[in-house]
């Protein structure tokens, strides 16, 4: 970019309004031709979370399907079932709560009681299923997540202990609670609600063959995430209470609202990723590992997709991208048939590598 | 006589058991540049925060245009008009230079969307006036990836756009280069004409000198000296910044 004189500027300084319609000198600067166009948009997005993670993305599907286009029958990762089966019902069901967590680590919170508030999320919907039928239950699945976030959130914010250790005891708490309304045995939904044809199947467990009902509802809830976090007042005020809440506050934004208002929508979110949940097992195990899994992964799928630990920084699509990573690897670990422990170590590496990676990139981005 | 924009009366602030300000009285007249003195530790930037209605005074009282405001804060500074240039910038690292600017006051559509076209495009022409700073290559930057000059002239270029009545400037040249910093002065001085007052806190009293109506010199948590220009020098703003009421006594002695 061209030099700027300052000149003018000492003999007569020039107020914003002359400004806006006299020379822009930063501007000027803007690329022409569709090339640098890009190369020029692209400097923007390196290092802010979803561009390298979905390059290693798109990187990792290829060497998948060129493995499987090779040896279609030892590693089918190709076959329809399969694509369907990962891409369109695990991978919505982690991103949708690695956006959910994500939201909330923008804002600089952390919620350990994931696992078991989805455990307790979908038992209230299962018995609201069938005490009021299916749409109150699905009301109040919802609910339920708004109002878990809401009591955690309330703790935290008004009390100011970290909310690392108020979630570990409130998640315990939850646990027990839902224990408590059902005992131990699993809530199981009514079978006719996930037989073919029924209304709730259909929107929320049907298999279109080469795609699954849970994938709409991610795409849905990506684009309304992306547009509030990354578009909205509401959003870009998360990012500043996130990044620097005194910064925040000497501006009349209220931190508090702000917190408040980011545990709400990952409340919305967790208690529908609830739903969804139930809809394609179709129950609930109190104390399940099924459920309690969900907290550290989805806590990853966000990280992976470079949202920061610290508040401040992510994007909705890296979250998305960084659990259909997480979900991929482990479809391919699970179809090169390696033991469990396999998923461990890769999914624990991945995170660490991940962490490191972001950390690195955090200090490049411009 | 100027017609009085800003008055604070008998503000006291202490910090636990610190008492930082003590019964500090000034009127910021229309129209006015106003250099507020000190040596670090006098109590410069609470008084600024409590101006800006960010840091709540113990004691005291804040009368605006003649009027009293009760509950001084940060949304009713607003209202009237007031803008910081914080000492700590109060920038958020991981956004942009845009969205800094526009942090809490984004320009939106009626559903609370932001105009992000709209945000870049005047938050460039923004920070392409008053202190141009070299090397800033478009207002989608990060915050992080700046200059502490660079980043100094983001925190003004955004107090700049917001002001309507007071601009207040906490140590603002610190970071600047002599020409940025030279530019930033002859605004101070061209805003006056806009019917805009400022309060300027710097360590460079021939700066202050240079730009200010009135200076006030702060010691320990006290108003020391309150004067005009033509009142005073350069020598008696030294040595009142430096030896504090001594140095008052002894050059207003030594004088009259
Ligand atoms: N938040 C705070 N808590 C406690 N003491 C403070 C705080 N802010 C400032 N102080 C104290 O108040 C005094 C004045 O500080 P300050 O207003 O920053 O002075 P100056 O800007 O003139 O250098 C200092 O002694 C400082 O340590
Ligand atoms: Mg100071």
């Amino acid at each position: 970019m061209a030099t700027k004189k300052l000149d003018p500027l000492i003999e007569a300084p020039l107020t914003t309004e002359a400004v806006a319609v006299s020379g822009r000198r930063m501007s000027d600067s803007r690329p022409e031709g569709w090339i640098n166009k890009i190369r020029y948009n692209l400097q923007f997005v390196r290092g802010r979370g979803a561009f390298e993670i979905g390059i290693v993305f798109v990187a990792i599907i290829v060497v998948f399907s060129i493995i499987s286009a090779v040896n279609p029958k030892g590693f089918p990762f190709l076959k329809a079932e399969n694509l369907s089966g990962v891409l369109t019902q695990s991978v919505p069901m982690l991103a949708i709560l690695s956006i959910a967590v994500g939201i909330l680590m923008v804002a600089g919170e952390f919620d350990l009681s994931l696992g078991f508030a989805i455990t307790f999320n979908a038992i209230v919907f299962v018995r609201f299923t069938d005490m009021f039928g299916v749409w109150v239950g699905v009301i109040g699945g919802i609910l339920s997540g708004v109002f878990i976030a809401l009591v955690n959130a309330v703790i935290v914010v008004y009390t100011r202990i970290p909310s690392f250790i108020a979630t570990l005891g409130m998640g315990f708490f939850w646990g027990g609670a839902s224990i408590f309304i059902n005992g131990t045995n699993a809530a199981l939904l009514n079978p006719e609600l996930t037989k073919d044809g029924n209304p709730f199947e259909f929107i929320f467990a049907h298999d279109f063959g080469t795609f699954r009902s849970q994938v709409v509802w991610l795409l849905i809830l990506t684009v309304i995430a992306w547009f509030f976090l990354h578009r909205h007042k509401l959003g870009n005020h998360i990012f500043a209470v996130g990044g620097n809440s005194a910064a925040a506050r000497a501006i009349s934004i209220n931190p508090n609202r702000v917190k408040l208002l980011a545990w709400t929508v990952y409340g919305l979110l967790s208690g529908f990723a609830s739903v969804l949940f139930v809809a394609r097992i179709p129950s609930v195990q109190p104390g399940g590992n099924a459920t309690a899994d969900f907290t550290l992964f989805a806590v990853a799928a966000a990280v992976v997709g470079g949202t920061s630990l610290l508040g401040g920084r992510g994007s909705v699509i890296g979250m998305v991208v960084g659990a259909a990573l997480i979900e991929v690897i482990k479809n391919g670990l699970i179809l090169a048939k390696a033991p469990g422990f396999y998923l461990q170590l890769f999914v624990g590496v991945t995170i660490v590598i991940a962490a490191i990676f972001n950390r690195f990139m955090e200090g490049k981005a411009s | 006589m100027i017609n009085e924009l800003l008055r604070l009366e008998k503000i006291s602030k202490d910090y636990g058991p610190n008492t930082v300000l003590k019964d500090v009285s000034f009127t910021i007249g229309q129209n006015e540049v106003v250099g507020l003195l000190g040596d670090n530790g006098a109590g410069k930037s609470t008084l600024v925060k409590i101006m800006s209605g960010v840091v709540p005074m113990t004691s005291g009282s804040y009368f605006w245009q003649g009027e009293q405001i009760t509950n001084v804060n940060r949304t009713e500074t607003e209202r009237l008009g007031v803008e910081t240039i914080f000492q700590d910038s109060a920038l958020v690292p991981q956004m942009s230079i845009a969205r800094n600017i526009f942090m809490g006051r984004e320009i939106t559509n009626k559903l609370g969307f932001m105009k992000v076209k709209e945000m870049d495009a005047i938050a460039t022409d923004v920070l392409d006036s008053v202190v141009t700073i070299e090397g800033i290559k478009s207002s989608r930057q990060l915050v992080q990836s700046l200059s502490g000059g660079q980043a100094q002239a983001v925190a003004i270029a955004r107090a700049v756009h917001f002001k309507r009545s007071l601009l207040i400037l906490d140590e603002p040249t610190s970071a600047l280069a002599v020409r940025a910093t030279e530019a930033l002065l002859a605004y101070l001085t061209q805003l006056k004409g806009e019917g805009v007052s400022s309060v300027l806190v710097t360590h460079n009293l021939h700066h202050a000198f240079q730009v200010c109506d009135r200076h006030i010199v702060m010691n320990h948590g006290k108003k020391i000296l309150d004067v005009r220009r033509e009142d005073t020098s350069v020598e008696e703003l030294t040595a009142a910044v430096v030896e504090g009421e001594t140095g008052v006594k002894r050059f207003r002695e030594g004088r009259f």
